[in-house]
């Protein structure tokens, strides 16, 4: 096999893949840094996120990249109705309890996707995209707009937790949270913001995976463990590093083909979240152990 | 429905809810008394399923085994395998806070779903076991139902009073404390993480014996015997609306939400087509909104935890952390 | 000289036992006051009375001519009461300026001329501004940890131990500091296990046994003292 069919075939796909991992695994990472519990509705809300994209998409005839800004503020407002419904009665009980909650909520959300939208697979959009030759290197239009969005996201995300006073006060809460609450920072509003981020994040990385394969009612919860093995991969509570970790098991997950049955490609995420865990379970930008 | 159909259906209920109790009782081995958060009850399910399937069935072309064993060899070896399983996955995540074992527990659920679609030579794929011997199968119809259902109870009363026992033990009285107090525990030289992991190999052996009374019960096994998430879910709701921390409690929400999950599936069944999809989910939906509802109005269940001599102290602390 | 803070006959604790049993303390503006006594004596729990963090059940407390008893501390620190807690006291994966931007949070408006006395009190820190907090030295985090509380110009400082396993020299170095913060017009409140070095840096001091009032007076009364000598000398 040449460089060009590794790069076409094997890293092009895994670096898509990853970068929607890395859109899911950031919220999973802030979700668990700043509120201290795995939230094991992430995948499903991703789902959600999808799939409001695609009512868009067939109810108001707009394109699907018009689409995904209506998703991403539907499936934030979603996710902060879910923590204030579901999840903000339980603040003061032990956090495991919440992460049983929101258990219970993919199902939920899942099963709202299942009678609204049915079983069968869609899609955004009909017919098959012929990729584009750069160089030999044969990358599809929806593929550089995957990764851009990923970057672009992320580092507008990177901006407001460095730059300003809310995203700051968000760090200060994962960071430090009785501090946190002495210096007068509204930790009710860092959650709903919290929420928001994640909310929008999950959305777009349902819609980039719909754009890039197709839309399924289980599509976000088989992405559920990849998503927190790339945020354990980085770190708990590292942006960058769920990044990082979303792209090496992204590119791991296509790679694996090459040498263990394609049908245990799944499996890579789980075997890297057990390593990690094993050998440093800090992650590689030594974020929390909780 | 006659008379002879209703005694049939009440049988069969019978024989699910004795399983599912004895998956629920499993289950609050570990997260009822050792706090463990396991979300891959289906995986453990599973292994127990096909385990004993391989073991107690017929020769067979094509795939590993059968072994023509007697169904008890099948059994034990089903707990023997489900607790193999649950070592590795203990051993690596009782270090850390639950919150991980969730995750990996879901991850080793997928796995074992793989591998059973995957790996014909030991599951045979898509297709699944069949022919596996029901005890007392060779009876009629009715005195069969009957007498499986004598062994389950059976079953479930010996799993029962074994746990209630340990709890009562000095071995029950430390898991309490690590659960309550993990620091507190370690601090006074308990070893946390061995005595987690002890936990949750028990309790996934019982969800391994479990699964293998339904495939006895079913005389086969397929990959789509189960929905894996509906029956982890469901097993969840057992314990949580039972009370968890009281194995009486893992018993009762069994029987109560099988009834209501099989009642309601009835009822769902006789809508038109174009609506029973629908109703299907929307069962699901309600079993994830019983469980936020019961989580937040009575977290400690039908029948809560009983507090024990030495909890009654440290009991109102307990849900502070 | 009246009293910036005055805790009247103060019970409370956490949960149900009293910790604190009938406490009186006064702290003045411009002021210095210790809080000393052996472990157990139920030092730190009287602070974070002040700080709304326990359960009153009996007495009351003024702060600048306003009850306060059982307000919540949010407003407490908007009343000017700051709280410096002895450990985790600060954000460590934040920079040194984050730090005190995060204790100004409740501050609407420019924070220019708080970062300008922080760091005028503080020049180490100034220099240092962009470095995270978690890579500092025990002495330097105290300072940050300080410098947060200051950020919203509290007229009473409250400090739980603050050279808790400190070096001499830096403890040396926190006192005057410490004396450098009041002379801009902050009273403190501050618990010390080092009892006569506190004893004789403080401008008044209390000993606590048990969860009372034992002892009260100027920092070389008490020194003087054979009774709170002996406190101290045996445990």
């Amino acid at each position: 096999m040449d460089l060009f069919e590794l790069v076409n075939f094997y890293v092009v796909p895994g670096i898509v893949l990853g970068s929607i991992y890395a859109l899911g695994a950031v919220g999973i990472t802030l979700i668990f840094a700043i509120l201290r519990y795995a939230h094991l509705a992430h995948g499903d809300l991703a789902t959600l996120g999808a799939f409001i994209a695609l009512a868009a998409v067939t109810g108001m005839g707009v394109s699907p990249y018009v689409a995904l800004p209506i998703a991403v503020l539907g499936t934030a407002a979603v996710a902060v109705g879910i923590d204030k419904v579901f999840y903000e009665h339980l603040r003061e009980r032990p956090k495991i309890v919440t992460v049983m909650a929101s258990l219970g909520i993919a199902l939920m959300i899942r099963a709202v996707v299942q009678v609204v939208w049915g079983v069968d697979t869609q899609t955004y959009s009909r017919g098959i995209v012929r990729p584009e030759d750069y160089f030999g290197i044969r990358i599809r239009d929806r593929e550089i707009y995957t990764l851009l969005a990923m970057v672009v996201l992320v580092g507008v995300l990177q901006l407001f937790l460095t730059r300003s006073k809310w995203g700051k006060a968000m760090r200060a809460m994962s960071d430090n949270p009785n501090l946190a609450l002495l210096s007068g920072i509204d930790n009710k509003k860092v959650v709903m913001l919290t929420w928001v981020i994640a909310g929008g994040l999950c959305a777009a990385s349902g819609f980039f995976l719909g754009i890039n394969t197709e839309l399924k009612a289980m599509m976000g919860w088989h992405m559920l463990l990849p998503m927190f093995a790339a945020a354990i991969l980085g770190g708990v509570g590292r942006v960058e590093g769920a990044v990082l970790g979303g792209l090496i098991v992204g590119i791991a997950e296509e790679l694996s083909v090459l040498v263990i049955p394609s049908e245990y490609k799944a499996a890579m995420a789980f075997a890297i979240l057990l390593f990690m865990l094993l050998v440093r379970p800090t992650g590689l930008l030594k974020g929390k152990v909780l | 429905m006659e008379f002879a159909g209703l005694v049939n259906y009440a049988l069969f209920m019978a024989i699910f809810i004795c399983i599912y109790a004895l998956l629920a009782l499993g289950l609050n081995i570990q997260w009822g008394f050792a706090g463990l958060f396991n979300a891959g009850i289906a995986g453990f399910f599973a292994v127990g399923a096909y385990t004993s399937a391989i073991i107690s069935t017929a020769p067979a072309d094509g795939r590993i085994g059968g072994f023509d064993l007697h169904f008890v060899i099948g059994w034990i070896g089903a707990m023997l395998a489900a607790g193999l399983v649950a070592w590795p996955i203990g051993k690596i995540c009782l270090r850390f806070r639950s919150d991980y074992l969730a995750i990996a527990t879901i991850g080793i659920a997928e796995i074992i779903r793989l591998v059973i679609k995957s790996e014909p030579v030991l599951t045979n794929g898509a297709r699944g076991i069949s022919g596996i011997p029901r005890p007392a199968g060779d009876m009629g119809y009715m005195e069969s139902q009957i007498a499986y259902l004598i062994i389950v109870l059976a079953v479930l009363i010996v799993a029962y009073v074994l746990v209630e026992r340990q709890f009562n033990a000095p071995w029950g009285r430390m898991m309490r404390a690590i659960r309550d107090d993990e620091d507190a525990a370690r601090a006074m030289g308990k070893n946390v993480e061995f005595r987690r992991l002890e936990a949750f190999i028990f309790g996934a052996a019982l969800m391994g014996l479990g699964g293998a009374m339904f495939a006895h019960f079913n005389r086969s096994i397929t990959p789509e015997a189960i929905d894996p998430m509906v029956a982890t879910f469901l097993i969840w709701i057992m314990l949580i609306l039972g009370g968890s921390g009281n194995n009486r409690g893992a018993i009762l929400g069994a029987a109560v939400v099988w009834i209501i999950w099989s009642v309601s599936e009835i009822a769902t069944d006789r809508l038109p087509h174009e609506y029973a999809v629908q109703a299907k989910y929307l069962r699901l939906f309600l079993i994830g909104l019983m469980l936020q509802l019961v989580l937040r109005f009575r977290p400690e269940g039908l029948l809560p935890e009983p507090l024990r001599g030495d909890q009654r102290s440290t009991k109102s602390g307990a849900d502070r952390h | 000289m009246s009293a910036l803070l005055s805790m009247e006959n103060l019970t409370g604790g956490y949960g149900e036992a009293d910790i604190l049993q009938d406490v009186s303390l006064t702290v003045a503006q411009d002021e210095i006051v210790v809080i000393v006594g052996p472990n157990g004596a139920g030092k730190s729990t009287a602070m974070k009375s002040v700080f709304g963090l326990l359960t009153i059940r009996g007495g009351k407390m003024l702060f600048d001519e306003d009850d306060i008893t059982g307000w919540v501390p949010n407003r407490i620190v908007q009343r000017g009461i700051c709280y410096v807690p002895q450990v985790d006291n600060i954000f460590r994966e934040m920079s040194i300026h984050e730090n005190l931007e995060m204790g100004g949070f409740l501050k609407t408006g420019d924070l220019s001329a708080a970062y300008d006395r922080v760091y005028t009190l503080f020049p180490d820190l100034k220099e240092r501004r962009k470095t995270m907090a978690g890579s500092l030295s025990g002495g330097q985090r105290q300072m940050v940890a300080m410098g947060r509380a200051l950020m919203l110009d509290p007229k009473l400082l409250l400090l739980d131990e603050p050279t808790a396993g400190l070096s001499p020299k830096y403890m040396e170095q926190i006192f005057q500091i410490c004396r450098d913060v009041r002379d801009t017009g902050v009273a403190i409140l501050l618990v010390e296990q080092h009892a006569k070095q506190a004893l004789a840096f403080a401008d008044r001091g209390y000993v606590l046994a048990a969860g009372k009032n034992r002892h009260e007076g100027t920092g070389a009364d008490l020194l003087a003292d054979r009774e709170v000598a002996e406190m101290f000398l045996g445990g």
